[in-house]
């Protein structure tokens, strides 16, 4: 018995310590310094309860960087994932048609996933630059008026969304696309024998419900990246002009590293892993209810 | 073959043998201080054979050279000598990592060039705590052939803000992409511009909020008026340092150290010429002086000693001489001036920017305690709201309140 034990804790142990001091013990000085106002690099910090919560979400600032990220998320989860979808049937159905055209375009919506954000975002830089940009130069050559895309502060936040959207619908797709080959083509065959003749009840009746699980983890991959969403506001924007694309990850960053407010920050940081672990179990409860399909 | 491995090696225990103390030196901004900062370690090692000198990979920039400074003091690694940002060196000081330099310096500090003026930038309750060793302040960059077509004249341009906005304002009317006039929606651009009226962003021991005065009204004014009146587009400091090299942007106020890079960049569109910032004033004048500090975080007696040498060094004639030939800042130590004739003659345009140094530099004023670096934020983001159309006088009045709110000093 002894002897069993002794081998438990000698193959348990090694990942056990690296785990408790390298997630756990972080995690929980993190958690009491939320309670402070320990400055990066102080000697020395206060006890302050939870006037670093009530900061957050009763300061200008920490409610604008929640709002922010709620809307960023609001537009580029549905996008993004209808978007996927969209382009997942799209090539999914001229995959046996045009085999080495759907290849490549699977291949092109999917770059965008393999490229470093940082260094695309120096090109969506470029792009949607006021005055040397191309997208105004198209602008003004189609008769429009220029837009300042990333320097306004009422248009700021959508022009990330649209980065965001182009970063993750090549990803969506291939999730969906894995979906798809996944559908027996006997459910198809039975569904027009009942009589589902046109695309949209072939779709609506067959692979929408079948890909309810799939559409569900897209769903919540999507979500995580969504609010997790920093480098281009970091790289782009730094959350300005004016606040106008502060998000509650780069707001973390700006107090932490920039203000050296770390017991402020931690303070986010708690909120945001409490709301992403809300996030986490919803995912697990809920699919576990959805796998009736299979 | 075998005699040159044996030189080689001989060479190799030659120089550990007499290189007896090494200083790590930090650095920050690459892109304006990579080759410098070799050609000021060369030529230091050169002249003291016994120091080595080590550089640390630079930071990216200023704010991220201080937080890796403060990580590394916690992780008890920290350099022996870093240079960092004039208006950041205090938040090391605040937590006790910067070393006193009083000790160090010569009696007579005239005579080794040492300013009083250039002194202050360093100094903090009667203490010196960093030398400067750059110096930048605001200055006007034109590009003279869209003021020609505008119909203006290089000869007689325009000395007050006036003036600069009914050029901007033609530049601006040329076509669709030029336009007049650009200047950052920053701090340090603010304070230079609250400078130039004669006000201050705090008063003198730092107990309250200054800019909400007449001269700071007048100042952030003219945020509004670059707008509606100058034709100035809300692009970011980037797309402006784009733009101006281009040949899209007819005026640009901006720091003078970017010279050389703007001169560079330049060069084939349009012969660029540095204008110095109007001054509207007719006392207490000054201009924040952007650039770099360097500071001794070392405690051991023996390496401060070192890197006291060090700092001698490029904070004296020859090491300046080096820092202006390759970055295009204004020195900050009087004796190289004379050495630099020849510098001039090549580099005209540096001419204003280094006398409006010599004539106004005065400190970038940094907001005190630990929402500090927080404030010039919320300054930021006024003087967005301010070019996006914001009423002028409640803005800075109601961001007066903030800052004094934010920083206890109601």
């Amino acid at each position: 018995m002894i002897r069993r034990w002794t081998t438990d804790i000698i193959l348990v142990g090694p990942a056990a310590i690296a785990l408790i001091l390298f997630i756990f013990l972080p995690v929980l000085i993190v958690f009491v310094l939320a309670f402070t106002d320990y400055q990066f690099g102080a000697s020395s910090a206060n006890w302050v309860g939870i006037e670093n919560f009530a900061d957050l979400f009763g300061s200008d600032l920490g409610r604008k960087a929640i709002t922010n990220t709620l809307l960023y998320a609001a537009i580029v989860i549905p996008t993004s994932v209808g978007l996927g979808l969209l382009v997942a049937v799209g090539l999914h159905s001229i995959s046996k048609t045009l085999p080495r055209f759907s290849n490549a375009l699977k291949a092109i919506y999917f770059l965008p996933v393999a490229a470093t954000l940082v260094a695309m975002a120096v090109s969506w830089q470029m792009l949607m630059h006021p005055s040397l940009g191309l997208f105004n130069h198209w602008a003004v050559a189609l008769g429009f008026s220029p837009v300042e895309w990333l320097t306004d502060q009422n248009t700021v936040l959508y022009s990330l969304a649209i980065i965001g959207v182009w970063q993750s619908v090549g990803y969506n797709m291939v999730l969906f696309l894995a979906g798809l080959t996944s559908i027996p083509d006997t459910l198809y065959d039975a569904a027009e024998v009942d009589g589902a003749q046109s695309g949209w009840s072939r779709f609506w009746l067959v692979t929408w419900p079948m890909l309810g699980p799939t559409t569900l983890f897209v769903l919540i991959v999507t979500a995580a990246t969504a609010f997790r969403v920093f480098e281009t506001v970091a790289t782009m924007t730094r959350g300005g002009p004016a606040f106008a694309s502060d998000t509650i990850v780069y707001a973390l960053y700006r107090e932490g590293f920039v203000y050296f407010k770390a017991g402020y920050a931690s303070a986010i940081t708690v909120v945001f892993f409490l709301a992403l672990l809300l996030l986490t179990v919803i995912q697990l409860l809920v699919v576990e209810r959805r796998v009736h399909y299979r | 073959m075998k005699q040159l491995l044996l030189s080689a090696s001989l060479a190799l225990v030659a120089t550990a043998a007499s290189a007896e103390t090494e200083i790590r030196v930090h650095y920050a901004i690459p892109t304006i201080w990579n080759e410098t900062q070799e050609r000021l370690a060369e030529a230091f090692m050169a002249a003291h054979p016994d120091i080595s000198i080590v550089i640390d990979g630079p930071a990216e920039d200023y704010a991220d050279g201080v937080q890796r400074l403060l990580r590394e003091s916690v992780a008890g690694t920290a350099p022996d000598v870093a240079y960092v940002g004039l208006n950041r060196w205090r938040i090391l000081e605040d937590r006790g990592l910067t070393q006193p330099l009083d000790s160090f310096l010569p009696q007579d500090t005239d005579a080794a060039g040492y300013t009083d003026a250039l002194l202050s930038l360093g100094q903090f309750e009667g203490q010196q705590h960093a030398l400067g060793t750059s110096a930048s302040t605001m200055v006007l960059y034109v590009n003279p052939d869209l003021v020609e077509q505008a119909g203006g004249s290089m000869d007689d341009f325009p000395t007050d803000f006036d003036g600069i906005i009914e050029l901007a304002a033609a530049i601006d009317a040329l076509d669709d992409i030029t336009e007049g006039v650009w200047i950052g929606r920053h701090d340090w651009r603010f304070q230079s511009l609250l400078g130039s009226h004669g006000g201050r962003p705090l008063n003198e021991d730092e107990s309250d909020i200054t800019f909400d005065s007449s001269a700071g009204l007048q100042a952030a004014a003219l945020y509004s008026r670059f707008v509606t009146e100058g034709g100035m587009s809300s692009m970011s400091q980037n797309d402006a340092r784009q733009s101006f090299p281009a040949g899209n942007l007819g005026m640009f106020f901006e720091s003078s150290s970017l010279l050389n890079r703007f001169e560079e960049g330049s060069e084939g569109n349009f012969e660029l010429v540095v204008k110095r910032t109007p001054v509207i004033a007719e006392d207490d004048v000054y201009f924040p002086t952007g650039g770099s500090a360097i500071v001794v975080l070392t405690d051991d007696a023996e390496r401060q000693a070192a890197a006291w040498e060090y700092i001698s060094f490029v904070t004296g004639p020859e090491g300046q001489r080096i820092i202006v030939e390759t970055t295009g800042y204004a020195p900050t130590n009087s004796l190289v001036l004379n050495d630099l004739v020849e510098y001039y003659e090549q580099n005209p345009n540096a001419i204003p920017a280094h006398e409006q140094v010599a004539e106004h530099a005065g400190p970038w004023f940094a907001y005190p305690g630990s929402e500090g670096v927080a404030v010039t934020d919320l300054i930021a983001a006024a003087l967005v709201n301010l070019t996006d159309g914001a009423d002028v006088d409640e803005t800075i009045n109601d961001l007066a309140e903030t800052v004094r709110d934010r920083l206890d000093m109601n």
